[in-house]
Formats: C-alpha cells, structure tokens, sequence
C-alpha cells in the first residue's frame, strides 16, 4: 500500500514537473516567436531606411524629400494617425508644415507645440502621456483647433519627434502622432526616427547648398557680364574722349597754325598785288607773277579748310535743350559722384529755351567743367548745376546761364587769367586741354566762360550762350 | 596836312606795312596812312591827332585791342572802326560787334577788295555785309 502511495506522490510529481516544463517552453516558444517577429520588424525598418538612404541623394528638390519621407513613415511606425514635416522659415521665424500624410493641410505657427519642442530639442524623443499633453497645450488655441480638426484619432496615445539639423544648424522637425488603435510608439522606435530626421536632415541640407550655390553661379555669372559690359563701355567711352582730346588738340593746333599764317600770306598776296599795279602790261614777268598769285591763293584756300575743319559745320548743329544735356551729363558722372561723397544738386531753370548748338560738343564742356568740379573735391562736396535766364534790357537779346559750383579748393589767383590756354594744367595727369578746348567750343557758340574762384571756398564756372545762336 | 588821315594798329609789322604802303598807293596823295605797332602807340596818334579812321587787328590776344576800341568808343565816337583781323572767329566778330564796330574784314583779303570796305567806312556809309556771316574765302 505504502509502495502504491508512493508512486502515485511520484507520477504526480513527476506530472507537476513535466507541466512546469511544458510552461517553460511555451514561454520560452513565445519569446522566440516574439525575438523573431522583432527580427523581421527590425529588418523591414532597416531595409526602408536603406532604400531611403539610397533614394534621398538622387532627389532633385526638397518636395520630392519630403513626400518620400512621409510615405515611408507609415511602413516604418505602424499605428501613427498622422505625420507632419515642418521647415523652418527663417525670416518669419515661424514652422511651416511642408507636407503631411493628408494632403491640402497648411499649418503655419511659431515655435510651439511638438514641433517646436521638437526642433529645441537635441535628438528625437518619444513623448507620452502628461508629457505629451503639456506640449501639446503649449499650442495657441486656434492652432490646438486646427491640429485636432487634421487628426482622425485625438487625444494622439504617443509621439515621436525629432529634429532635423546638420551641425549645429535647425532647419525643421518631424513629428509622429500614434494612436491608432491605442498604439503605443516604443523606445525602440527612438533609433528610427532619428536615423530618418538624419537622411532628411542631410538631404535638404545638401539641396539647400546646391540651390545656393547655383544661385551663386548665377549671381557670379551675371556680375562678370555686367562687368564686362561696363568695362567695355568704359573702354569705349575713354577711346571716345581720347579721340575727342586728340582731334580737339589737332583742331586747336591747326586753327592757330592757320591764323598765324593769314598775316604773312595777307603781306605776301598784296606785295604781289602791288608790283603788278608797277609793271607793264606785256612785261614778260607778268607770266609770274601770275603763278605766285595763282599759288597764294591755293595756299589761303587750304588754310580756309584747315581752319573750318574745327568748326562744327551747320549740318552737326540741331535745337538742343541745354537743362536735358546737363542731365545727361549728370547722369554720366554719376557712379564718379557717388564714389567721391559729391552731392549733386540742380537748379534747372523751366524757362530754357532750346538754342541750335552742337550737343556733342556742349556735352564735353559740361562734362570737362563737372570732372574738373570732383577733382577739386577729393574729400567729397556739394555740386551745384542750375541754369537761368539772362536779359540786360528788354528788347536785349537773351542769354543762358549754366552755372556749376564746386565746394572744392578753388583756383589759386596766379592761375586764373591762364585757365584756358592749351597745355595749361596744375595737374599731375592733366593735358591742360579740357579748358582751352571748352573755352573754345563755347566762344565757337558765340558764349563766353567766366570764372569765379576763392582758394578753400570753391569755384564757379558760369557758361553764358546767347539764345539766338548764329554761327 | 592832307584832309584824309587813316592810323592802322597792327603787331604784324609786314603785314601793317603792305596795308600801309597798299591803301597809300591805292588811295593817293590826298590821304596819309601811318602805323602803330602796339594799340597804346595807336591810342596816341587818335587822341592827338585827326584820325579819320582806324584799322585795327586785335591779334592773339585781344585784350588790348578791345581797350583801344572801347577807349576810342568813349572819347573819339565818332571815329569809326574798322577791325582787319588774322585771328578772324564767330566769337571775335561777335565780340567786336557787342564793342560797336561797324566794319570788319579778315585777313588774307586783296587790297582791292578791302579797298571799298574803307572808303565806305571812311564816309561811315553802313554796308550791308560790313560782317560777312562766314569768314572771307579767297577766290
């Protein structure tokens, strides 16, 4: 009997064993079912996020980041209700929700919420409970409203956010609300996000510089055309002036050559003039004598042509308005005034008429006394330009007057009364030609320039022309 | 003394001398054509003299010249003027016009032509182009 007790206690041991036994290995099947759908889990996530990293470079715009992105958050974090994109926008310094898993949703808002605790924060988090309410009560009421109306499931179970920065640079967050279903984001799924923050965060970062530096390109491509361009103007407009002072100092040279030659070729002709009034009608010399005459005449011919050849022909003279010119003028100086601190002001009269001139050459004048004015002002000043009506008596003929002040050193007294001679010049690099050849023009106007000038007060240059030009 | 008496003002002295000896010749006994080289020279010679005209070239550098045509202007009016010039410009001839000369010849001009130019200014006859619009060519 005893023997039978006994093994019956046995087999039921033996039972209680067996069956602790059995419970062990259905939990420790559990687990390895568990480990292995983790496993699975784990390689799903990893091969999304390799094909992620692999699709992110190859993206040509921010968009197209964005929206892979998105799509690929529901494969990686089942059980999320909603995933939002937000960028930084710096001027306004507001978050912008680039895009989210519902389309036609635009949530602009400052710094708050989960995404503004997202973007402060150094890495991606995972947010639940009172943690997660009090986040979501830093919202503004009407942006709390706003979020709510987006969401299928609220109040949102669990969040997951994270950052987007390169370096110590934010440019945006992404935001996870789970709750699906009570779903519950795990710490696990921390790693995750982080490494999906990270490739957007690289990708954006790497479109941002590219569009930057192609805007750069274009911004350099465009300034060395405008470069160009100016540098080429400016080349022609100095081969311009060159040319000008060139044939100026030619026409300068040649009007005095022929002038002083009109005296001797006027006692020449009528020496010969006189002998023949003395000699015989059949003197064989009269033969000649004609030929002298004959050549002297050639000879004032062409000192006729030399001399007109620096004189502005009718056909170059047309109606010019003298206040248009001087703003044409000014406006060619201009950049060369704003360098220099020169403040320019004009008085243009409104009751100029327009006189028939030669505008090139007018051009030049107002030009040559206005770089005269800067150079007098090294260190900045005031130019003054006005013009205004002249009438000594009424039935008088009228004048224009042009005036153009400087705040500048002034002329000192011993080099007034040679301003205008040719090759006249105080100046280092000067021709001593801008004046003598303005001088000219003007009195070719039938004009006059007058100067006024006190050493450390300035200089005034008042150009008179008559307003019935006749030349 | 002849009735007729002409002074020239010219720094040039070959050419005052064949406007001289030229208007003399031309001219004939019943004038007396004398020179001054400088204007002050030639500023004398009308202050004191019977001067019945004066030819004067303002050369290179007017200045002077002008002076003398302004003086003249204010004490011998009635004098006339005739400016025989080898620096002929618009600006010249238009200052010389606004100084009141009424007769104005450029150089190289022939005697003969400059002849009748002073006879008229001689009878202060006004002549219609006493200043030609464009400098005298010769032909």
């Amino acid at each position: 009997m005893g023997e039978l007790e006994d093994l019956r206690r046995r087999v039921a041991e033996l039972e209680q064993r067996l069956h602790t036994v059995q419970t062990q290995a259905e939990t420790v099947e559990r687990e390895a079912a568990l480990q292995m759908a983790r496993a699975l889990d784990l390689n799903a996530r990893l091969s999304v996020i390799l094909s992620l990293s692999a699709a992110l470079p190859n993206s040509r715009d921010v968009d197209t980041v964005v929206r892979l992105i998105i799509r690929e958050t529901a494969t990686l974090f089942p059980g999320t209700s909603a995933t939002h994109f937000f960028l930084v926008d710096h001027e306004r310094n507001t978050l912008v929700l680039r895009a989210s898993d519902k389309p036609n949703m635009l949530i602009t808002h400052p710094m708050q919420g989960l995404a503004g605790k997202a973007i402060l924060s150094p890495r991606a988090m995972l947010l639940v409970g009172p943690e997660l309410e009090l986040a979501l009560n830093d919202l503004e009421p009407e942006h709390l409203a706003e979020l709510r109306h987006s969401m299928r499931e609220w109040p949102p179970q669990s969040a997951l956010i994270a950052p987007l920065r390169v370096d110590s640079q934010r440019f945006g967050a992404i935001v996870l609300y789970g709750g699906v279903h009570a779903h519950l984001y795990h710490p696990r799924d921390i790693p995750f996000i982080q490494a999906l923050a990270d490739l957007a965060a690289v990708s954006i970062d790497e479109l941002n510089q590219r569009t930057r530096a192609a805007a750069l390109q274009r911004d350099l491509a465009l300034t060395q055309s405008l470069h160009a361009e100016a540098e080429a103007r400016l080349n022609t407009a100095q081969a311009q002036l060159l040319q000008s002072a060139k044939l100026a100092a030619v026409g300068e040279l040649s009007a005095s050559v022929a002038h002083e030659i009109n005296n001797p070729l006027y006692a020449a002709r009528n020496s010969l003039y006189l002998v023949e009034q003395d000699l015989a009608a059949d003197d064989p010399q009269r033969a000649f004598l004609t030929i002298a005459q004959q050549e002297l005449g050639r000879i004032a011919r062409i000192i006729t042509r030399m001399r007109d050849f620096y004189r502005p022909t009718r056909a170059e003279l047309a109606s010019t308005s003298i206040n248009v010119l001087l703003r044409e003028t000014l406006e060619l100086v201009q950049t060369h005034l704003r360098h220099s601190h020169i403040n320019a002001v004009t008085e243009l009269g409104s009751d100029i008429p327009a006189i028939i001139a030669h505008a090139d050459q007018l051009r030049q004048v107002f030009l040559n006394i206005i770089l005269n004015a800067c150079d007098a002002m090294p260190d900045g000043g005031d130019l003054r330009v006005r013009t205004r009506m002249l009438q000594a008596r009424h039935e008088a003929p009228t004048t224009i007057e042009i005036d153009i002040c400087d705040t500048g050193a002034g002329i000192p007294p011993e080099h007034l009364p040679h301003l205008f001679e040719p090759f006249y010049t105080t100046k280092t690099h000067g021709t001593g030609l801008g004046l003598a050849i303005s001088a000219h023009i003007i009195s070719q106007h039938n004009g006059r320039i007058l100067v006024e000038s006190e050493v450390c007060q300035g200089s005034t240059f008042s150009i008179l022309l008559p307003t019935n030009l006749s030349t | 003394m002849p009735p007729w008496q002409i002074q020239i003002c010219d720094d040039d002295p070959a050419a005052a001398l064949i406007t001289q000896r030229g208007l003399q010749t031309l001219l004939g006994e019943n004038y007396t054509v004398t020179v001054a080289s400088s204007p002050n020279a030639a500023w004398l010679a009308c202050a004191h003299g019977n001067v019945d005209l004066l030819i004067v070239d303002p050369g290179a550098g007017s200045g002077s010249a002008s002076a003398l045509v302004r003086a003249m202007h204010a004490f011998r009016p009635t004098t006339p003027i005739l400016v025989l010039t080898a620096y002929d410009t618009p600006g010249l001839r238009t200052k010389m016009r606004d100084l009141g000369v009424s007769y104005y010849a450029a150089k190289p001009i022939d005697l003969k032509e400059l002849l009748p130019i002073v006879l008229a200014a001689l009878q202060t006859v006004p002549m219609p182009n006493a200043f030609p619009s464009r400098m005298s060519v010769y032909h």
